[in-house]
C-alpha cells in the first residue's frame, strides 16, 4: 500500500452563522495516487470536505473547527494559504467565476506567476500543459467567449500549471454537455497516469465509472458508505437509487441521443407537423442571426414564398449564405401541448438561442407561435411564455414571496396567490424574502410569478443543473405537474436522467435546426 | 501597434490633468484637440473602428456646435441645456476617450506587470486588477438581468423611477456578491495574495513609440500650461 498523503483526524465543522453541524467527527484517510470519488445529496458536507484540504477553511470560510487536517506531512490550519497553491489545485463548479484573467493565457499562468517562479520556467510549463491537454487553438482567446466546456479545460490547465500532488474536482460536470464531459474525464485520466491524487465531488457518476478507486458516501456530515470502484459499479440501480444517487450507467438510447449524428435525421420523419388540430402548439418562422443587419424579414419572406410545406427538419429552400448566418432556422415546429419535451443538443448549438427566441427576448427574431387558436407575434410572445433562467437570482426582484407573485398580477390579488403557493408548495415561505430561501425553493418563486402572469408556455434553461437525484426527481415531478396542469414546457437540459424521468417527448436542436423530434 | 501599459497609463494622466484647465485661446484649443486625436487614432489603430468612429463624430459635433452655433448671446432654455452639454463633452470627453481605450486593449496580466516594475504595492494592484476583471461580468450580469425584466414587463418598473433602479440593483448586486466570493475563493487556492513576490512572464519594454508618445504628450501638457499660465 503506498504512503498516505491527506490524513483528516476527527474533524467537526460547522459555518459561521448556520446552525446545523456540516462535518460531526470525520476521520479520513487518502492514499498517494487513488482517485476517491466524494457522493451524497446536497448539502451532506461534500463541498465542505473539499474546502477543508485546500485550505479555504479556516483560512477563506470561517466557522467553528475542532480536529486536524494534515496535507502531505503539513497541518492546514498552520500552514498559509498560499503555500498550499502548488500542493492542493482546485477545479470549482462555476465556470463563470473562477477565472481571475480575462484571457486563457493569462489565466493558465496565473498560478506559476503568484508563487513567484522564473518567467522561463512559467512559459516552460505552459506550453507543457498546452501540449498535454491540447488546448493550443483556445490560446489567445477572451474567456467571456468560450463555451462552459472550454472554460472547464482552461480551468483544467491553469490547475495542471502548478503541478499539484493533490487535485480536487468540486462537481466539475455541473455545466458541460456530453461532449465536454469526456473531455473533462479524459484530463482526469492524465492526472491519475501521472499518479496524482485526486479527489472528486460529484452528482453525476456516470462518466466517472472506470476512473475511481474509491467511493465514499457522505450523508448528513457522516461517511456512511465505503466501497471499492469496482464494487461501486456493480451495484444495481435500485441500490443506487436508494441511495439517492444519479444513475452510475445511464441507457444507452440517451447516451446515443446525445452523440449520434446520422441515425436520428433519418429517424426524425417524426419531426413532420403530425396533425396540426387545436391541441398543439405550433411556432412558424422562427430565423434568428446575431448579425444585426442580417436582413431577417427578407429571408422570412423568401423562405414563405419558396418552400410553403416545409416541415420541421428540412433545410429551407433560400440563397446559401444567407442559411450559413442564420443561428436559429426553425420554418416550422409543432409541439404537443400540455406537454413536457425536452430539448438537447450540444454547447453553444443555439438551445439557449432557440429558447430565447421562442420567449422572444429577441425582438428581432420573426417567429410566431400559434396556440389555442390565437396568433402571437412580436411582444406579446413575452406575455404567453415565461423562462426560468439558469441562474434564477437574475430574475427575482422583490423582497418577499408574495411581493414577487403580485408583481406578475396587473391587480394584486391575495386569494389567486395563496392558491398559486400552496400549489407550489411555498405557502408557508410567503413572507420570505426570496434570496434566503434554496435554490430549488428559489426556482418554484420564479415559477410562481409566471404563473401569476398568466404564461402558458414556460421554458426552463438547464433546471436540474447541478442539482442532486432527490432534488432531480423533484424538479422533474413538477414539471410533470405543471404539464398535467395544462402548461407546455419547453426544458432544455443535458442531463439524460432529467429526460429519463420526465419528458414526453424530445426536440434535438443542432447548429439552430431542429434535427430531431419525437 | 503594441503600446506598453504605463504609456498608457502616463497619458491617461497627463491627459486627466489637461481636461481639468480650461483652453482660453484658439492656439491652447488646438493643442487640446491634437492630444484628443491621439488616443482615436490609436483606437483605428487597434480596429476599434466603430468606437473610434463614434468618439470622432461625438467630439466633432459637440466642438462644431460649440464654436459655430453657441456664443455667449445664445439664449432660451434649449440652447441653455446644449450649452451644457457641449460644455462637459468637449470638456471631458478626451479623459473618457483615453480612458476606454486603455481599458479596452490592456491585458490584465500587461497591467499587472506594470504595476508591479513601478513598484506599486501588491494590494492596490491586485483590487486594481480585479476592478478590470469585473467590467464584463457585470455586464454579462445586467444583461440577464434586463432579459428577466423584459420577461416580466417591469422594464419601467410600473412608472416608479425608485423601483425601476431597484429591480435592476438588487438582483445585480446579489450575484456580483456571490461571484466576487467564488472568485476570492479560486485566486486564493492558486496563490494569489502570497508573500512571495510575484513574477510575470509579460515581458515589458518601452519601445521607440512609447517614447515619442511620452515625448508628445510631455510637451503637450508644457505647451499648454507655459501657453495658459506664463504667456
Amino acid at each position: 500500500m503506498s504512503e498516505e498523503i491527506i490524513r483528516i483526524d476527527h474533524v467537526s465543522f460547522q459555518y459561521k452563522g448556520s446552525k446545523e453541524g456540516l462535518l460531526s467527527d470525520i476521520s479520513l484517510s487518502f492514499r498517494k495516487g487513488e482517485t476517491v470519488l466524494l457522493c451524497g445529496a446536497s448539502g451532506c458536507g461534500k463541498t465542505t470536505l473539499i474546502r477543508l484540504i485546500n485550505g479555504l477553511i479556516p483560512h477563506y470560510y470561517s466557522g467553528e473547527y475542532s480536529g486536524e487536517v494534515t496535507v502531505d506531512g503539513r497541518s492546514i490550519r498552520e500552514t498559509e494559504q498560499y503555500e498550499m497553491a502548488g500542493i492542493v489545485g482546485t477545479v470549482f463548479q462555476n465556470p463563470r467565476s473562477q477565472f481571475f484573467s480575462v484571457d486563457t493565457d493569462g489565466e493558465i499562468v496565473f498560478g506559476p506567476e503568484n508563487i513567484g517562479l522564473a518567467p522561463k520556467d512559467i512559459l516552460e510549463r505552459k506550453e507543457l500543459v498546452v501540449s498535454e491537454m491540447q488546448i493550443k487553438k483556445l490560446l489567445g482567446r477572451s474567456l467571456f467567449e468560450l463555451s462552459g466546456g472550454e472554460k472547464q479545460k482552461i480551468a483544467c490547465a491553469s490547475v495542471s500549471a502548478l503541478l499539484p500532488e493533490i487535485i480536487l474536482l468540486d462537481e466539475p460536470s455541473s455545466n458541460l454537455d456530453w461532449q465536454a464531459i469526456s473531455d473533462l474525464a479524459e484530463s482526469i485520466r492524465r492526472w491519475k497516469e501521472q499518479g496524482k491524487t485526486i479527489i472528486i465531488s460529484e452528482h453525476r457518476l456516470w462518466y466517472l465509472k472506470d476512473l475511481i478507486d474509491r467511493v465514499l458516501y457522505l450523508n448528513e456530515g457522516k461517511v456512511e458508505h465505503e466501497w471499492s470502484g469496482e464494487e461501486f459499479c456493480s451495484l444495481s440501480e435500485k441500490e443506487v437509487a436508494d441511495l439517492k444517487l444519479r444513475p452510475v450507467t445511464i441507457e444507452e438510447k440517451y447516451i446515443s441521443a446525445f452523440t449520434d449524428e446520422t441515425g436520428k435525421i433519418s429517424a426524425g420523419g417524426a419531426g413532420r407537423s403530425k396533425e396540426v388540430s387545436g391541441n398543439r402548439v405550433v411556432l412558424t418562422d422562427y430565423y434568428f442571426s446575431y448579425d444585426r443587419k442580417f436582413p431577417l424579414k427578407k429571408v422570412k419572406k423568401h423562405i414563405g414564398e419558396t418552400n410553403n410545406a416545409c416541415d420541421g427538419c428540412s433545410e429551407p429552400d433560400c440563397p446559401k449564405e444567407h442559411l450559413e448566418s442564420l443561428q436559429l432556422c426553425i420554418p416550422k415546429l409543432s409541439l404537443s401541448k400540455g406537454k413536457v419535451i425536452g430539448v438537447i443538443g450540444r454547447n453553444g448549438t443555439g438551445k439557449s438561442t432557440f429558447l430565447r427566441c421562442v420567449c422572444g427576448l429577441e425582438k428581432r427574431c420573426t417567429g410566431v407561435i400559434e396556440a389555442d387558436g390565437k396568433t402571437y407575434s412580436g411582444k406579446d410572445r413575452l406575455k404567453l411564455t415565461y423562462m426560468v433562467m439558469q441562474d434564477v437570482n437574475h430574475q427575482l426582484f422583490t423582497d418577499s414571496v408574495k411581493a414577487e407573485v403580485f408583481l406578475s398580477m396587473e391587480n394584486e390579488d391575495e386569494k389567486r396567490c395563496d392558491e398559486i403557493l400552496h400549489k407550489l408548495g411555498l405557502l408557508e415561505f410567503k413572507e420570505k424574502h426570496p434570496m434566503a430561501l434554496s435554490g430549488g425553493q428559489k426556482q418554484r418563486v420564479a415559477i410562481a410569478s409566471a404563473i401569476a402572469a398568466g404564461a402558458k408556455i414556460l421554458l426552463f434553461d438547464e433546471p436540474t443543473s447541478g442539482l442532486d437525484y432527490a432534488h432531480m426527481k423533484q424538479v422533474g415531478d413538477m414539471l410533470q405537474a405543471l404539464a398535467h396542469a395544462g402548461s407546455t414546457i419547453l426544458v432544455s437540459t443535458h442531463d439524460p436522467e432529467l429526460l429519463a424521468l420526465c419528458c414526453d417527448e424530445v426536440i434535438q436542436i443542432e447548429n439552430g435546426r431542429v434535427v430531431y423530434y419525437s | 501597434m503594441r503600446l506598453d501599459p504605463r504609456t498608457k497609463l502616463y497619458m491617461i494622466l497627463i491627459v486627466s490633468a489637461v481636461v481639468l484647465m480650461t483652453a482660453t485661446t484658439p492656439f491652447l484649443w488646438g493643442v487640446r484637440i491634437l492630444m484628443t486625436m491621439v488616443p482615436i487614432a490609436l483606437l483605428f489603430l487597434e480596429k476599434r473602428y466603430a468606437s473610434a468612429v463614434r468618439f470622432l463624430v461625438f467630439y466633432g459635433v459637440a466642438l462644431a456646435l460649440t464654436f459655430f452655433f453657441l456664443s455667449e448671446e445664445s439664449s432660451g432654455i434649449l440652447t441653455a441645456i446644449l450649452i451644457g452639454y457641449c460644455g462637459i463633452v468637449v470638456q471631458f470627453l478626451p479623459a473618457m476617450i483615453t480612458a476606454w481605450y486603455v481599458v479596452r486593449t490592456t491585458k490584465i496580466d500587461e497591467f499587472m506587470s506594470a504595476m508591479q516594475r513601478m513598484h506599486v504595492p501588491d494590494g492596490i494592484t491586485i483590487s486594481l486588477a480585479v476592478v478590470m476583471r469585473f467590467f464584463p461580468t457585470i455586464k454579462e450580469e445586467y444583461m440577464a438581468i434586463r432579459d428577466a425584466m423584459k420577461m416580466r414587463g417591469i422594464m419601467f418598473g410600473g412608472g416608479n423611477a425608485l423601483k425601476m433602479i431597484e429591480f435592476r440593483m438588487i438582483p445585480l448586486l446579489f450575484s456580483c456578491v456571490n461571484i466576487g466570493d467564488e472568485l476570492s475563493a479560486a485566486a486564493i487556492t492558486r496563490g494569489l495574495g502570497g508573500k512571495g513576490k510575484r513574477t510575470s512572464v509579460v515581458e515589458l519594454k518601452l519601445h521607440i513609440q512609447d517614447w515619442c508618445l511620452i515625448f508628445l504628450f510631455t510637451v503637450a501638457a508644457g505647451i499648454f500650461v507655459a501657453g495658459k499660465y506664463f504667456l
